[in-house]
């Protein structure tokens, strides 16, 4: 029921080092349907950056197709690629890449350049944004002032600025001790229930990847078969008795069928 | 960066500084020029008035252009050097009664008994003379022939002229009355007489080292330098034109040792001498001129291409240095082209920097950048000067002395170096920031 944002059909990348070719993706089909809140794992070299990548429209892949939002990016010209970055996709890295020389609300305000939004506008949107990262109050602070989880939530919160069909993460919580860890991954798993946003996880820590909704291996290249189910990291997660929809912790209706819990 | 700033602001300010340079190179030329043609006319205007003109110098004056040994000091400044020769009264009588002589005007030139020391700088190195304070000019106040010839300065610019019958007064050049200190009343003290002050005179010709001169009365001089009855320059006037030559031969014949004589065709192939060597002059200093052109192009280029240079290497460090900035802008969804002009920017921005910085220097070290990078200014040839020191009253050294290179640094060219910053700075960058463009996100996101 829930529409798909993100296809990819029989996807196969080959890096060409001099004369040796490899393969990093094989025949991957994935299905990422609004709201969802995927994990990938797989070991290193297992192509799960090069996916990534993929999907977010900073590689081609050599053959097959990504269909973002409807649209198969494959086939849009290199120069307009940066509208389909800019407005469908959010990234999270493992380094955090904040600007250092700019504060954390102009880090987040940086996606918004070159969009129609209003000085205003965009100032308004980035302070709701840190807000809901939990970083209000912090806004004029430089990356450097800000602590590693502190920079992720700003990261964050800048992958979300342009309100992104996707946000992917690339090992987001790598840098990060084991608190913030949990911190961050609880985030993410708070935005994606209560604003629907769809993220893509990549990560090889398993304990991170439970806490997603749902996990896919990637081994060599290939799309496991195997697909596991997760917890999401909201303890108290709620789910419609009529529906079966997830839902955020304060509701009183459901935001899917409307009917009073 | 603060270190490559200050560099690109080393060639910024030779970049402006030479331009300005030769524009006052250019200026000084160019005075120059205009100084000679009106000097030259000047002349030319009063030797045409006055062809029936016989001067008769006694023999200490002359020389003006009898072959002076070039690169010597001597007989700068004419007046007073050597003995001092006169003329008694029954000259003046005699040549008064050949036949053709309108009227005869008797001078008495004397040296003032102060002297001061003057320091002259030249490409050979400088010298320190000794010459007269100022010059006494002894004249016949006879009032037909003040009124029919210019016999005395008529460009009076405070108290009165002399007239007829005139004693104990005289009239003072600007520059002398300026020395002294006094004004038209006071009293001025000659020969151990005083005399005063009836006006002030403008010396011909522009400068401050025009000739220092009182007029007074011919008596009152031949009274205090004790030479009653003597002179020391006749003018004879001859009735008409066609009996100068004649005049002139009696007068060489009677007199050969005790007067020189010239006229109206001597003095035309004076001037005509002193053209050709202005000639000279003008065309040495042109051809510097175009010397220093050549030397402050060449020099300009090496400027520009150091200064696009230095921007290229910089700012392709810096795209090196950023790759993993760029690789995140690019992520983010920045297009290519507004990375690219976010490098632009900077670079201009860097070259701004550095023009300020230019300019600064550019103001402070002026006039040693440009004479050590135009080695040829200020060469105008002195030797000019010295030679053409002596034309009567008439001469005037003070537009000789080479016009001051001086750099002026107006808005103009302060405009035109930040114009020429932010261009060098985009020529500069536009590769580095056309790499950074092309920067593939993917690669960049993995460098570190």
């Amino acid at each position: 029921m829930s529409e798909l944002v993100l296809k990819t059909e029989r996807l196969d990348k080959v890096f060409e080092l001099g004369k040796q070719k490899i393969r990093a993706l094989s025949d991957v089909n994935l299905q990422v349907k609004k709201g969802d809140f995927i994990s990938i794992m797989g070991p290193s070299g297992s192509g799960k950056t090069t996916l990534l990548n993929m999907l977010g429209c900073l590689d081609r892949p050599t053959l097959g197709k990504v269909i973002l939002d409807g649209v198969d990016v494959t086939n849009v010209p290199e120069k307009n690629l940066y509208k389909i970055r800019k407005h469908k996709v959010g990234f999270i890295f493992q380094t955090f890449n904040l600007m250092p020389y700019l504060s954390a609300i102009e880090n987040v305000e940086l996606p918004m350049e070159g969009t129609r939004k209003s000085k205003d506008e965009k100032r308004k949107r980035a302070h709701e944004l840190l807000n809901t990262v939990g970083l209000s109050g912090r806004e004029k602070h430089s990356p450097t002032r800000l602590s590693a989880g502190e920079q992720q939530r700003v990261a964050i919160a800048r992958a979300l600025a342009n309100n992104p069909a996707i946000v992917l993460a690339d090992e987001p919580t790598g840098n990060l001790d084991k608190k913030t860890k949990y911190e961050i991954i609880r985030l993410l798993g708070k935005l994606n229930i209560n604003q629907g946003t769809t993220v893509i996880m990549v990560t090889h820590d398993s304990h991170i990847a439970t806490h997603s909704e749902k996990m896919l291996f990637l081994s060599d290249g290939k799309l496991l078969a195997k697909e596991k189910k997760g917890t999401l990291a909201t303890e108290k997660m709620l789910k419609c008795p009529h529906c079966g929809q997830k839902l955020p912790e304060d509701a009183e209706y459901c935001l899917h069928c409307g009917r009073k819990l | 960066m603060l270190l490559v700033v200050i560099a690109l602001g080393f060639s910024m300010a030779i970049m402006i500084c030479i331009p300005a340079g030769i524009v006052a190179n250019q200026e000084a030329t160019q005075n120059l020029s205009e100084n000679y043609e009106s000097m030259i006319s000047d002349m030319q205007e009063e030797i045409n008035e006055t062809s029936t003109l016989i001067e008769c110098r006694t023999s200490s004056r002359q020389g003006r252009f009898a072959g002076m040994p070039s690169g010597m000091p001597k007989g700068l400044p004419s007046f007073g050097f050597g003995q001092e020769v006169f003329v008694n009264e029954t000259v003046v009588d005699e040549i008064r009664s050949i036949e053709g002589v309108k009227d005869v005007v008797p001078f008495l030139e004397v040296s003032s008994e102060e002297t001061t020391s003057e320091t002259m700088d030249t490409p050979r190195g400088s010298f320190t003379i000794s010459r007269p304070l100022y010059t006494i000019s002894g004249v016949c106040l006879n009032s037909s022939f003040i009124d029919s010839y210019s016999i005395l300065p008529t460009n009076i610019t405070a108290g009165a002229p002399l007239h007829e019958g005139d004693s104990g007064v005289l009239l003072i050049s600007s520059n002398l009355s300026d020395y002294f200190g006094v004004e038209v009343g006071d009293k001025v003290e000659s020969y151990g007489e005083y005399f005063t002050v009836v006006g002030i005179y403008e010396p011909a010709g522009q400068g401050t080292s025009g000739t220092r001169q009182v007029y007074m009365s011919i008596s009152d001089t031949q009274i205090i330098t004790g030479n009653t009855g003597n002179s020391s320059r006749l003018d004879v006037y001859a009735e008409d034109v066609s009996d100068v030559d004649g005049i002139a031969e009696v007068i060489e014949a009677a007199y050969p040792s005790e007067l020189h004589v010239t006229t109206y065709e001597d003095r035309l192939a004076n001037l005509e001498n002193m053209q050709e060597m202005y000639q000279t002059t003008l065309e040495n200093s042109e051809s510097t001129l175009s010397q220093t052109q050549t030397t402050a192009f060449q020099e300009i280029v090496i400027a520009i291409g150091a200064t696009s240079l230095i921007v290229l290497f910089t700012m392709l460090y810096t795209v090196r240095e950023r790759t993993k900035e760029i690789g995140v802008l690019k992520a983010i969804g920045f297009s290519n082209w507004s990375v690219m002009s976010q490098f632009m920017v900077e670079g201009m921005l860097m070259s701004l920097m550095a023009a300020v910085v230019g300019v600064v220097i550019g103001i402070v070290g002026a006039p040693i950048l440009s004479s050590l990078l135009l080695p040829h200014v200020s060469l105008f040839p002195t030797q000019g000067e010295r030679q053409f020191g002596q034309w009567g009253e008439a001469t005037n050294l003070g537009i000789f002395q080479s016009e001051s290179t001086a750099i002026a640094l107006d808005p103009q060219t302060l405009l035109l170096a930040f114009g020429a910053a932010v261009l060098l700075g985009a020529l500069g960058s536009l590769y580095p920031a056309w790499k950074a463009s092309r920067t593939s996100p993917m690669e960049a996101l993995r460098y570190e």
